[in-house]
């Protein structure tokens, strides 16, 4: 097969958010739309040719309500190019980080309760609270991935204080464990209680024989850039968030 | 190894991970791609490292080239 052939590739709507370009009965190219939590759609296209891209990108722009957004890896210098050619501009850029395991430090009056540990009510309250303060502060469409509507105590490390529960940090156990969300209730910040649960699951992850962990931080976040910088986590990649309006 | 409507898929184990967001993958055949990942992998933020199983579509423009589809769980 030709790539060049696949200007005549035909585009179709398979389903409501699926889309496929066909060429000699054959799927050379794939369009999906998906729905956050937070209610925006996001794009991905998967092509072996980028006229066959342009097809699918053309159609699933003209079917969907805008805005609509994409993430890439930014190394990925095809793709990016693909989006920005089909009118998607850059929006944000998050850094993952790799972190290394094993320190500890926690401030006077604070607990940490491990991993799995916390109280699910309580733990449920402050997951309430804290989502209360980042959706009528920076939102949620700044925060990096997606955004967890479920929550599963078991991936979740807690700082307690005075028998409250003020801070949480979950962990998602792969084989490079992932640092998915660490907040403090708006009240309590600037006291060390992010970066004693940050050095309680590294010093648990280490201790455990795992010597990395990987976190996704928005560029603009500069207290987290600071915090995870802080325990000498080092920048090994970046996403770019693209967006059409 | 599966002929799909989207060409070819078979599994594999990833051997390197390179700069340009692209993997080195050794096919269960013995044979090495280069491979991407799917937008629905980027979209999920699933990072591939070395040694993960994965399920690569071959391109049927270029069979050293690939797409990872899919991560198993090790």
């Amino acid at each position: 097969m030709n790539p060049a052939d696949s200007d005549t590739a035909a585009v179709t709507r398979v389903a409501e958010r699926h889309w496929h370009a066909l060429e000699d009965d054959l799927v050379v190219g794939r369009g999906e739309a998906s729905r956050r939590p937070d209610g925006r759609i996001f794009l991905s296209i998967d092509a072996w040719h980028g006229a066959v891209f342009d097809h699918l990108a053309e159609a699933m722009l003209r079917d969907l309500p805008r805005p609509l957004y994409t993430v890439v890896d930014e190394a990925d210098l095809d793709l990016t190019t693909d989006w920005l050619r089909a009118g998607l501009t850059i929006r944000r850029r998050e850094w993952e980080y790799l972190v290394p395991t094993g320190a500890n430090q926690t401030p006077p009056g604070v607990t940490v309760i491990p991993v799995g540990e916390a109280e699910e009510k309580p733990l449920k309250e402050l997951d309430r609270v804290i989502r209360a303060e980042v959706e009528s502060t920076v939102g949620w469409q700044e925060m990096p991935a997606e955004v967890r509507s479920a929550l599963d105590p078991s991936r979740y490390a807690v700082a307690a204080q005075a028998g409250d529960y003020v801070g949480l940090v979950r962990v998602i156990p792969l084989r490079q464990p992932r640092i998915g969300l660490i907040a403090v209730r708006a009240d309590l910040r600037r006291r060390g209680i992010a970066r004693a649960l940050l050095a309680h699951v590294l010093d648990a992850l280490h201790r455990n024989g795992i010597d990395t962990a990987s976190a996704e931080v928005n560029e603009a976040n500069a207290a987290a850039t600071a915090l995870f910088e802080g325990f000498g986590a080092r920048r090994a990649s970046s996403n770019l968030e693209l967006v059409i309006r | 190894m599966v002929k799909t409507a989207g060409g070819i898929e078979i599994e594999g184990t990833v051997v390197e991970c390179l700069r340009n967001a692209t993997f080195r993958v050794e096919l269960e055949n013995g044979h090495k791609v280069l491979a991407h990942i799917s937008g629905k992998i980027r979209r999920n933020y699933i990072k591939i490292l070395p040694y993960d199983r994965v399920l690569v579509e071959l391109s049927p423009y270029d069979l050293s080239r690939g797409r990872i589809l899919f991560r198993y769980r090790s």
